[in-house]
């Protein structure tokens, strides 16, 4: 011991250290800690409290396990990003079995799992409950697929300690009952969250829903699928505490709503599937509101500016496009606090009474000058100049997340190329770490795909869609970046040889997505990026069976992906036949 | 003779599995303007002919025989009384996209037989010179992955569905205000 105290700049002693380290969180602080020397190394794997595995093939449970035994928290993802956009093939991989495996054997400190579009069984769950089930307080299957309402039948009869429970977004195999719910209503005084929001279950019992409320009295958020708001009346009476709701629908006469009381301490609200006439009732709390999400809501341009007004303290607002240009000015003008936006893409056909709603640079402008604590801005736009991209880095100081998608409705876009502003936009934004841009031809020449290289310094995630002319844009690009560990492309026609040169330039790239570029029968060109701990997946291009909105039978082609990732876990060994490993041989 | 509007549909792409079946000519436009204006002519052949086995023309092809493929599309056949029938006999729409831009003209049948027996010609010419190599077929079917669709999120996928259900379903039963929507129960795409 004293031989570690006798120089003045030794490492201070493992006591202190073990004391000082819980209170570091930020996992890069963390890594940067572990690489010191190994006691260090040591002690942050001892005390380590969460992680997230951004992509869960990089690593393997026992690797896991071995290193991080108290973890308490643990996140995985599992599909690309893309499999939310339907392009990848459903059965492509991300099981989860084998880290709940590892979770039933290993992890004794265990309290939240969080799964992202991960495949998960009704076993899974069944093991997971069984195993962990008495320490388990947070439970998230988040946008997966694979289970059953069989599987959740487990989480009522063995999480009662459960805090957080939330399956929004996932697809169901099948639904046998409404019995899981049930159990959930019986057995647990713990809930806190209960989201099963955008899912197609179809069985729900209110009183089971009362019952939670009586029973779980620090219930503060709940998010359901499409039963009957009406049936909602008596749940709001009960679930005093609450201040998140969302789900529901609206199909009876307008007027028997009028019934419908929020509960006092309401202010995150979702509301699908309500129209002109029903809106009123979000009146009352209209002014205490924070959240809003209109995602799937049946207002047009008008309603979105009336309710807006009534919303001075709203923080984070999500819509179509439907509000319009008109909506933005009413945002910039009446929700001075707003920090998260996202504009969705409205329906393309005609007479779905979305003709008036258009975001263009008018609303953009209108919404850099006047929602100045804006962090996070994700819009989908029929319009754009370069001036509106200025104005977004003169204006938007603190925006850390921006995405701009450029929608094919208008024929002609005026201000193309947006290389000035998109320049503009990424030196004035010096928080921005996401960054997503997707064009059209022309949208953005390789001289401002360069600039994107250039001024993104900060920028982890990208997402670039049309993006660049020629090889030589994305050559350029690959000079920069510096921070970037996650590139998604799309649409962008570069040639295999660019995509290898400028993977091995990106030097903190972890992660590549590409899907149409100029793809060689083999892709053996591809090889030339392979390397040690670089896993190389292909999906070759496929064609897809469907069928569009008029039940009409479609067959249309899905052009070839590339994955590839870091990993040391070694070449996968769960791939469908839909997938195809690269590796040189 | 009904005044019709006739395009060359060469690629019959209907890949927007989300779009209604309005034909949306603007976009149409200038999604066969870009690929076309990439196109070479003898390219532009070997597609047509790959493509003429899936066509089903929908009228008889003869008056264009040269062009495998061609579907009057948005076809307007007005209903004229006889005098107007003869004043436009003579002359339809000829709709051409070449490198880039779209030309309308009127044109009677026979000069429009004429044009198009030229253009088939001068492509025919060049092709026989050197056949179209599978690899630039390929990096022809690429270039349209430039084109690719714009991917719509799955959630914002079913919502849309769900919603064009509910206004299908209150249709029937008058006014839409006070009719019990059946919440549509769709399965995602999985």
């Amino acid at each position: 011991m004293e031989e570690r105290n006798v120089r003045a700049n030794v490492s201070m002693p493992d006591v202190v250290l073990e004391c000082l380290m819980p209170y570091i969180h930020d996992p890069r602080d963390r890594a940067s800690i572990s690489l010191v020397c190994r006691r260090w190394y040591e002690i942050d794997a001892m005390t380590r409290k969460r992680v997230t595995i951004a992509m869960c093939y990089s690593t393997t449970p026992q690797r896991l396990s071995r290193r991080f035994r108290n973890l308490e928290s643990l996140k995985l993802k599992g599909k690309p990003r893309a499999a939310m956009f339907n392009l990848i093939p459903h059965d492509w991989g991300g099981y989860a079995t084998p880290w709940v495996n590892e979770i039933a054997e290993s992890f004794d400190c265990l309290k939240a799992v969080h799964f992202r579009r991960m495949i998960v069984n009704d076993s899974d769950i069944e093991r997971l409950a069984q195993s962990r089930g008495h320490q388990l307080e947070s439970l998230r299957l988040d946008k997966c697929c694979g289970f059953s309402s069989d599987g959740l039948l487990h989480i009522g009869r063995s999480c009662r300690r459960l805090k957080t429970f939330f399956i929004e977004e996932s697809v169901l195999l099948y639904e046998n009952d409404g019995e899981w719910l049930h159990e959930l209503a019986t057995n647990n005084t713990a809930l806190e969250t209960l989201n099963f929001y955008q899912t197609d279950i179809a069985t729900v019992r209110f009183e089971d829903l009362e019952l939670i409320a009586r029973n779980c009295r620090s219930l503060v958020s709940l998010k359901i699928s499409d039963s009957e708001f009406l049936g909602l009346v008596n749940f709001f009476r009960t679930a005093s505490m609450l201040e998140e709701f969302g789900g529901g629908s609206f199909n009876e006469e307008p007027e028997r709503y009028t019934v419908v009381s929020f509960p006092p301490k309401l202010c995150r609200l979702a509301l699908p599937y309500v129209g002109k006439n029903e809106i009123s009732i979000v009146y009352p709390v209209a002014s205490s509101l924070k959240k809003l999400d209109l995602l799937y809501s049946l207002l047009d341009s008008e309603d979105h500016c009336l309710l807006i007004q009534k919303c001075p303290n709203l923080e984070v607002l999500e819509c179509r496009n439907v509000i319009g240009d008109g909506g933005l000015e009413v945002l910039a003008r009446c929700c001075r606090r707003l920090r998260r936006l996202r504009i969705e893409r409205g329906a393309d056909d005609q007479g779905m009474g979305e003709e008036e709603g258009l975001v263009s640079q008018r609303g953009l402008m209108a919404l850099a000058q006047g929602c100045l604590e804006l962090e996070y801005m994700a819009v989908y736009v029929s319009d754009i100049t370069n001036l509106s991209l200025e104005y977004i880095g003169t204006y938007l100081k603190n925006l850390c997340d921006f995405r701009l998608v450029l929608l094919d409705k208008e024929a002609i876009i005026r201000d193309l190329p947006l290389d000035n502003g998109v320049r503009a936009l990424l030196r004035g934004c010096q928080k921005l770490i996401r960054f997503a841009l997707y064009l059209r031809s022309g949208g953005l020449s390789d001289i401002g795909l360069k600039y994107v290289g250039q001024y993104s310094e900060n920028v982890r995630w990208m997402l670039l869609g049309c993006a660049g002319q020629t090889d030589e844009g994305l050559l350029e690009f690959s000079r920069g970046c510096p921070s970037l560990q996650k590139l998604e492309m799309r649409a962008c026609n570069f040639s295999e040889r660019a995509l290898v040169t400028s993977v091995m330039r990106l030097r903190s790239l972890r992660y590549l997505w590409v899907q149409g570029y100029e793809a060689s029968p083999t892709g053996n060109d591809l090889l030339a990026m392979a390397r040690p701990f670089w896993n190389i997946e292909l999906i070759p291009p496929r064609q897809i069976v469907g069928a569009n909105s008029d039940r009409q039978v479609i067959v249309s082609e899905q052009p070839a992906h590339i994955l590839a990732y870091r990993s040391l876990a070694g070449p996968r060994t769960d791939f469908p036949a839909t997938v195809r490993p690269l590796h040189p041989q | 003779m009904s005044k019709a509007m006739v395009e060359l549909d060469f690629f019959r792409t209907e890949k927007d599995l989300s779009s209604s079946k309005s034909f949306d000519r603007r976009r149409s436009f200038r999604d066969l303007q870009s690929v076309i204006s990439k196109m070479k002519p003898e390219l532009l052949k070997s597609v047509i002919e790959s493509g003429s086995s899936s066509s089903t023309p929908k009228q008889d092809p003869t008056p264009f025989a040269p062009l495998p493929i061609y579907s009057p599309t948005n076809s307007k056949s007005v209903s004229s009384s006889s005098s107007d029938a003869a004043a436009r006999s003579q002359t339809a729409p000829l709709t051409i996209f070449y490198n880039g831009t779209v030309s309308i003209f009127d044109v009677p049948k026979e000069k429009a037989e004429n044009i198009l027996k030229l253009a088939v010609e001068n492509s025919r010419e060049d092709s026989s010179k050197a056949p179209v190599s599978s690899c630039e077929r390929r990096r022809f079917i690429n270039h349209i992955a430039r084109d690719l669709p714009m991917a719509r999120s799955l959630s914002l996928q079913r919502f849309l569905e769900k919603r064009k259900e509910r206004l299908i379903g209150a249709m029937p039963y008058g006014s839409p205000k006070h009719t019990r929507f059946r919440t549509g129960r769709i399965r995602g795409y999985y």
